[in-house]
């Protein structure tokens, strides 16, 4: 199994322990990844409101050179996700579209035409998707660990563009692979809420407010650790949970982990290898690795 | 096949949930049942209709957290979705409730006025030539006449259900669409002008409108359609904006995101300093360096061309 990574901005900057712990647990899963030689940002959710046709242009680049790897395309972000599958979408059922964005990349010197060959996919749904692949990997089962699953908006909505199992309203693939890691998937209200990361300028009171209320959700289910498949949100809730309490008047410290980071654990990583010492939130409450 | 019903009951001021037992039909709709409850159960009950064709939008309600079309939507999709036999039935949210699962519509409505919703016919079009549009420009909005003012999009907003004073519903960012989209419009600059005060930028871009619309309108899609109208329009000095463009402008400048100035080309100098303890905090865990250089990708002049070539093509379009 091997897939052409697209990694996006985050796990280069802020996010790099989620790239750290990305790349540990593969090896120990044997999935293969291999990053999309110069990728670029696929524009962030925010790109195509500048100019849609350029943003459109640019994820049809970057699926490009991964349909030249001859591979399916990995993502371990939900927002990058949603950006490269929009792309693909549009580029697969409008011919007209897909021949206007092809004359631009070859004009442009670029040396490959999208052809529409290559899957997007994310990491989450590989690993629900092919349950073999812990089987007799987890070392370390996370017992009696409560965990929040916190799916963020993009990789559940649009459901036309990330559909993924029977439903996405009701989207409990999290849950089940947090119970194959051995921990216990907690009920916990703001699951598919949004935690406002792409507004956090524009909005601020607003988007701390709703980082506080879901990381007091979390607590409230006495969740030990909040777990996202999504660097950004993950972003948005540790290194803002101390202004998002502020909002709200609460007292809860939730460790947000990504979550490559869980399931390292539960394949027997510690948190030096999953760089937890990277995170702003929930140091000295984290009980696991 | 049995089911329960527990149905968020809000009369004078009182507020209960109330279990009601169903026997479910073949094709039976939410809407069937709440009138089945009705007739035979509990003349009380109180929720709106009309068309029973999903087109007046009179009938939209909350079921198991997430906004249905009660006249479309099949009980028993519901009961496969959710994997139970029990509906919980509440009023759409980010609405006033009035009473039961009747929602207050007046506020909306105002709001709708903030867009001044009229089209003022362009200057060449008279009395005697009439307004004509080809069937090329009819469609570049034609989706967005279609709402059927469900209110289902902002049932589950997430910006909504923080505050609404300063932000419009996704609906009227589809209703405005339709305006400034439209050729025969004279001045969509009034209307996006209004808009971007009303909260453009404010959008969380969380998707629930466009999961939500029955209609299939993508309402966050209408917003990104009318923030790029913005740009065009050179109504672009805000935050929102400038956030948008300073990341647009990096796929450019160096092919990916340079989080260490992004906040400052945003929000300028002084917005940024304030938020100097947090970028302190950030350096302390590693998150951030402004000492590494931002990388430019190997391939920039290509990607450069990329940008510059689909701006011309989309200008063509226009
Ligand atoms: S995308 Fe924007 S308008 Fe739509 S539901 Fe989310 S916050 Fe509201
Ligand atoms: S945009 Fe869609 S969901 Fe919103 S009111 Fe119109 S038809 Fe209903
Ligand atoms: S009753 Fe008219 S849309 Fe449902």
């Amino acid at each position: 199994m091997k897939y052409a990574l697209f990694p996006g901005c985050v796990l280069e900057g802020a996010a790099a322990e989620a790239y750290t712990s990305l790349k540990k647990v593969c090896e120990k899963l044997n999935i293969g990844i291999e990053e999309i030689p110069n990728w670029t940002c696929c524009g962030a959710s925010h790109a195509q409101g500048v100019n849609d046709l350029a943003a459109l242009a640019v994820n049809a680049r970057n699926i490009s050179i991964a349909e030249h790897m001859g591979l399916d395309i990995m993502t371990v972000c939900n927002t990058c996700t949603l950006q490269l599958r929009v792309a693909k979408k549009r580029l697969d059922e409008d011919k007209a579209l897909r021949e206007k964005v092809n004359k631009i990349l070859k004009d442009s010197g670029h040396p490959y035409e999208y052809k529409g060959t290559s899957k997007v996919t994310h990491f989450l749904w590989i690993l629900d998707e092919h349950p073999e692949l812990l089987k007799g990997k987890v070392e370390k089962p996370l017992s009696g660990v409560k965990v929040a699953a916190y799916y963020g908006c993009h990789i559940l909505r649009p459901e036309e563009v990330m559909k993924h199992g029977e439903s996405n309203q009701n989207a409990v693939y999290m849950e089940n692979l947090i119970k194959a890691l051995g921990a216990e998937p907690v009920p916990f209200s703001a699951s598919h809420k949004c935690c406002g990361f792409h507004a956090q300028l524009a909005a601020e009171h607003d988007v701390l407010t709703v980082t506080g209320q879901i990381v007091d959700s979390a607590d409230k289910a006495e969740a030990a650790a909040i777990v996202t498949p999504c660097p950004l949100c993950q972003m948005q809730l540790d290194m803002y949970e101390p202004e998002g309490r502020d909002a709200v008047g609460s007292k809860a410290e939730v460790p947000v982990l990504h979550l490559q980071q869980l399931v390292g654990f539960a394949l027997g990583l510690s948190k030096a290898d999953m760089g937890f010492d990277r995170h702003v939130s929930g140091q000295k409450k984290l009980k696991i690795g | 096949m049995d089911m329960n019903l527990k149905i968020h009951r809000f009369v004078e001021g009182k507020k209960w949930v109330q279990d009601y037992k169903l026997t479910v039909k073949t094709g039976m709709t939410v809407l069937e049942a709440l009138t089945e409850v009705k007739e035979k159960q509990d003349p009380t009950l109180s929720f709106t209709c009309s068309c029973r064709s999903s087109i007046c939008g009179a009938c939209a309600v909350r079921v198991n957290g997430n906004a249905e079309l009660s006249c479309e939507v099949l009980v028993e999709t519901l009961m496969k979705r959710y994997k139970t036999d029990t509906l919980v039935i509440e009023p759409l949210g980010n609405f006033k409730v009035i009473r039961d699962l009747v929602v207050d519509w007046d506020p909306k409505y105002a709001t709708i006025k903030k867009i001044k919703p009229v089209i003022e016919p362009k200057k060449e079009f008279s009395l005697e030539t009439g307004c004509k549009q080809s069937p090329e420009e009819f469609n570049k909005f034609k989706k967005y006449a279609k709402c059927i003012l469900c209110g289902s999009c902002v049932s589950e907003c997430n910006k909504s259900a923080l505050n609404q004073e300063d932000f419009l519903s996704p609906f009227v960012f589809v209703k405005a669409e339709r305006l400034v989209a439209d050729s025969r419009n004279r001045s969509p600059q009034e209307q996006l002008k209004a808009i971007v005060e009303a909260g453009l930028w404010r959008c969380f871009n969380c998707q629930e409108c466009t999961a939500k619309c029955p209609k299939g309108l993508d309402p966050a899609g209408a917003i990104e359609k009318l923030k790029e109208s913005t740009f065009a329009h050179k109504l672009d000095d805000n935050v929102g904006a400038r956030h948008a463009k300073a990341i647009y402008d990096d796929i450019s400048d160096s092919g990916t995101l340079d989080e260490s100035k992004l906040n400052i080309k945003s929000e300028g100098l002084i917005m940024a300093a304030l938020r100097a303890p947090m970028a302190v905090r950030l350096m302390r865990t590693g998150k951030m360096n402004p000492m590494n250089g931002h990388p430019v990708n190997p391939e920039i002049e290509t990607i450069r061309k990329i940008v510059k070539n689909a701006e011309a093509a989309s200008k063509e379009a226009e």
